[in-house]
């Protein structure tokens, strides 16, 4: 985010000011029309056209100069064949004029004619074909001259063979005259034939040496063009790369950088040297909620109502020494409320160092700002509670170097905090202990979670003066970028260990101490049976043989130690049966009340039987317990809810609710004689007794035996009653495993 | 009908008891129930499997029909006793009968454990007593079959 932000902001201060931004783009557009394409792509046309000229006129040239050989050619070989012919015809011409001597037949005279004719027809053909040229011409009419004679010496030959007959003829023929005229014509013809030859060659040799330069500068003229329309395209090619590049710039800048700018989230606006906004982005609207249009010329200090870090004064000095500036701001919206900003100065100078613009940016930082100072004040509530700790509490890094400790940590071990600071740990620890430690630690940074240390062993710390304290540990990992820190919360337990051990020792002692009382409960009322039961036997045996044969007085004697004797009897046995209730509690297992409740009525079926009780109950529910010991109670309530009984016939109802999640309330409710609340607890102690010997029977032993048993099951018992209104005997008993 | 009563009152009872009232007791419980019986008395452990053994100065005495053992005895408790009859292959076979003044269950169970043939735990009045003992010589001297001294 913050490189973005730089990116920009050196975007905005490289444009400085809007107005800065449009002197850019127009240098900008001028340069485009300055563009070095125009006149470049025109050269090279010019080029180009020149070449295409060149090679234009060139090849025309060649072309009229390539005509004018062939037709001269032709011309030649015309004058050649006329000249040719010329020859055979006055070779023919003589050969017929001889035959005519020899025979005088006139038939052959024919050819003879013809010859003349066509002689005189090539002759002529000669000459107009060799009008341009002089040396030719000058040859011509000794030819001409030469080939009248023959014709006039023929004429004259085939005069004479007609008239003066062969020999006058062959005597013509033979003078020579005619011989030699032959050959005057026949030279003639040759040098004329030399002479268009010669022409021949030299034009061959002009024609060719025309098509080869025509060839060559067709090449040349071609290759030239090709490569000025190559550098021609590239040039054009890079200068619309150029235009591209440029055009990309254009956007950014005109219509871009305003949009861009527009884009951020950050404030951005300029301010003349005035501090008046000449400038206001989209995010300055968002962020103040002053819109552009509004803040156009205000003063940006007085709009925002800036609270400096530093004099302003200051601040501007250091803008105009170093041409920026970095702070925080605290500004006003439009609404009111105030923010704080990371605010970025960049100032634009002219030519004489003067500031002409300055550019300001500014981040909203209020929720980081209020972040950092939770932080900070969360910081100081934990060094608070590190140093209130009732625990030591020593941080280690992961090369077991201590790196903070507490107050309490120095009151523990009785070092000074430098004392401990970048030490290794060991020195908190007992000697005996070292060699297991880094054993222990690695094993805690192989698994690092918050756990207690050394789960069931005996832990101990080593104080600065050597002496050892009991220790219970708490470590728990922390992950720091380079590493684990661990913090051990040290709990000096020396006291708890007291008191643990006291208590033990305490429990063991009462434990004992209840079993003897057990032992001499059953031993005092076991023992004391048997001698007890003598008496009683032998006091009764007396009775039976001796009453009413010794006095009256005697009588009355055994009468009094045979009572005394049962009494103590039915004592002894209720003490008994007290010492054993509870303590013979079988394992505990799901216990049926109803069943139970049925047990005990059973038991007591003579007595309902004979008091005419009615026994009602609700269904009661299965609980985790002792079953025989469940009858007992069962069967001591009910049994003195009929004995305790009102005028009525006794009613009785066993019901039972839910107390609880675990829980239920027994309740055995009676028609009865009902209790006065103040003997509420007394008829639960043993041997307690609310009335008379002669009234009900009984050593008060029922609802002590009773009391017993629900304590020992994990309940309690209690009365709710009021005199003859009957009475509630109620015991809690948890619905499973209690014992 | 003579050889009939001769045949009961040659009853041959061991009482194992310490306490001398309780032997005294015994005794007129069974004057009491008009029964004719020859009560023996072994006062402790060793009295007693001696007299059953006919060891020492027991040389003449006759094998008991029935045991009547306390428990609480001096040197051998009584299911020791119990214990060391009911292993003697010649012994076993004499009904045992606890009669006690513990009503614990645990010496209840133990003793059954032990074959003993019953348990009675002695009333604590007198009445009660007389009524026990005339039932022991109802049930145990004239209902039960009892085996004879045969060797198997």
């Amino acid at each position: 985010m913050s490189v973005v932000q730089n990116g920009l902001f050196s975007l905005c201060t490289s444009l400085r000011t809007e107005g800065q931004l449009r002197r850019t783009l127009k240098n900008f557009d001028k340069e485009k029309t300055k563009s070095p394409t125009g006149w470049k792509i025109q050269l090279a046309f010019g080029f180009a056209i020149l070449i295409l000229l060149i090679v234009g006129a060139s090849s025309n040239r060649s072309m009229v100069v390539s005509n004018e050989s062939a037709l001269r050619v032709r011309h030649t070989h015309q004058v050649l064949g006329n000249l040719q012919n010329l020859l055979l015809a006055m070779e023919t011409f003589e050969s017929s004029y001889r035959g005519f001597v020899l025979t005088g037949n006139e038939s052959d005279l024919k050819s003879y004619r013809a010859n003349i004719l066509s002689s005189e027809q090539h002759e002529a053909a000669v000459r107009s074909l060799t009008v341009d040229n002089p040396a030719q011409q000058g040859r011509l009419p000794a030819l001409e001259t030469l080939i009248s004679q023959k014709i006039q010496f023929g004429e004259m030959v085939v005069d004479l063979r007609r008239t003066k007959g062969f020999e006058a003829a062959a005597d013509a023929i033979r003078i020579g005259q005619g011989k030699r005229s032959m050959d005057d014509i026949d030279r003639i013809i040759h040098e004329l034939q030399e002479e268009e030859r010669r022409l021949l060659t030299l034009r061959d040799a002009d024609a060719n040496r025309h098509l080869s330069q025509t060839k060559m500068i067709l090449i040349l003229g071609t290759t030239l063009g090709l490569l000025i329309a190559f550098a021609a395209a590239w040039s054009v090619h890079r200068d619309n790369s150029r235009r591209g590049v440029a055009e990309e710039a254009l956007l950014e800048s005109e219509q871009g950088a305003a949009v861009i700018l527009d884009l951020t989230h950050d404030a951005i606006f300029v301010r003349n040297p005035k501090n008046e906004i000449v400038f206001w982005n989209k995010g300055a609207e968002a962020l103040y909620g002053w819109s552009k249009n509004e803040v156009s010329g205000r003063t940006t200090h007085d709009l925002l109502n800036t609270v400096f870090p530093a004099p302003l004064a200051e601040i501007e000095a250091e803008v105009f020494r170093t041409g920026c500036w970095e702070g925080e701001l605290t500004h006003q919206r439009r609404d009111g409320t105030s923010l704080i900003v990371l605010s970025r100065w960049a100032v634009q100078k002219d030519g004489s160092g003067n500031p002409v613009a300055t550019l300001e940016s500014n981040r909203d930082i209020t929720q980081h700002k209020t972040a950092e100072a939770h932080l900070i004040r969360m910081e100081a509530r934990y060094r608070g509670l590190l140093e209130a700790a009732p625990d030591a509490i020593v941080i280690v890094n992961q090369s077991a170097e201590i790196v903070l400790v507490n107050a309490q940590t120095e009151k523990l071990f009785g070092y000074r905090r430098d004392e401990l600071l970048n030490k290794a740990i060991e020195i908190l620890i007992p000697r005996r202990f070292l060699n297991e430690h880094p054993g222990h630690r690695n094993e805690f940074l192989g698994h690092p979670q918050v756990r207690a240390m050394g789960q069931g062993m005996d832990l101990f710390g080593l104080r600065k003066d050597g002496s050892e304290f009991p220790a219970e540990i708490m470590l728990s990992p922390s992950g720091i970028a380079d590493g684990i820190l661990i913090t051990a919360a040290i709990r000096d337990i020396t006291a708890r260990k007291r008191a643990e051990e006291h208590l033990v020792k305490a429990a063991d002692e009462l434990k004992r101490s209840n079993i003897e009382l057990q032992q001499f409960g059953y031993v005092a009322s076991h023992d004391l049976q048997e001698p007890l039961r003598m008496v009683a036997s032998y006091t009764q045996l007396l009775a039976k043989r001796y009453k009413g044969r010794l006095d009256s007085d005697a009588d009355e004697f055994i009468d009094y130690a045979v009572d005394g004797c049962s009494r103590m009897q039915r004592l002894l046995q209720d003490l008994l049966a007290y010492s054993r209730s509870g303590t013979d509690v079988t394992a505990p297992r799901e216990v049926s009340c109803e069943t139970a409740l049925k047990e005990a009525l059973a038991n007591l079926r003579v007595t309902i039987a004979e008091s005419g009780a009615v026994v009602t109950h609700d269904p009661l529910p299965a609980i985790v317990s002792d079953d025989s010991q469940l009858v007992l109670v069962f069967q001591n309530l009910v049994g003195n809810a009929i004995k305790y009984r009102g005028a009525e016939a006794p009613r009785v109802h066993v019901s039972a609710t839910k107390n609880g999640r675990n829980a239920w309330t027994f309740s055995v409710r009676d028609n009865g004689m009902g209790i006065d609340a103040r003997y509420f607890e007394r008829i639960f102690v043993l041997f307690q007794r609310l009335h008379g010997r002669n009234e009900f029977k009984g050593t008060g032993i029922g609802l002590a035996i009773c009391k017993k048993i629900v304590e020992r099951l994990g309940g309690r018992i209690w009365v709710e009653s009021q005199p003859q209104k009957g009475s509630t005997f109620c015991f809690s008993l948890p619905e499973s495993g209690g014992v | 009908m003579e050889s009939v009563e001769t045949h009961i009152a040659a009853f041959e009872v061991l009482l194992v008891e310490d306490s001398p009232g309780d032997v005294r007791l015994t005794l007129e419980a069974f004057k009491d129930a008009k029964v004719h019986i020859n009560l023996h008395v072994a006062s402790d452990g060793e009295e007693a499997m001696a007299f059953l053994r006919r060891e020492g100065k027991n040389l003449n005495v006759p094998r008991p029909d029935l045991i009547l053992l306390d428990l609480n005895l001096p040197k051998m408790s009584g299911q020791e006793i119990l214990e060391e009859i009911k292993k003697d292959p010649i012994l076993k076979s004499i009904p045992i009968v606890i009669l006690t003044t513990s009503t614990s269950d645990e010496d209840v169970l133990r003793s059954y454990l032990l074959h003993a043939n019953c348990y009675i735990t002695k009333p604590v009045d007198l009445a009660g007593f007389l009524k026990v003992v005339r039932s022991i010589d109802d049930f145990w001297l004239s209902v039960v079959k009892l085996p004879s001294e045969v060797k198997l």
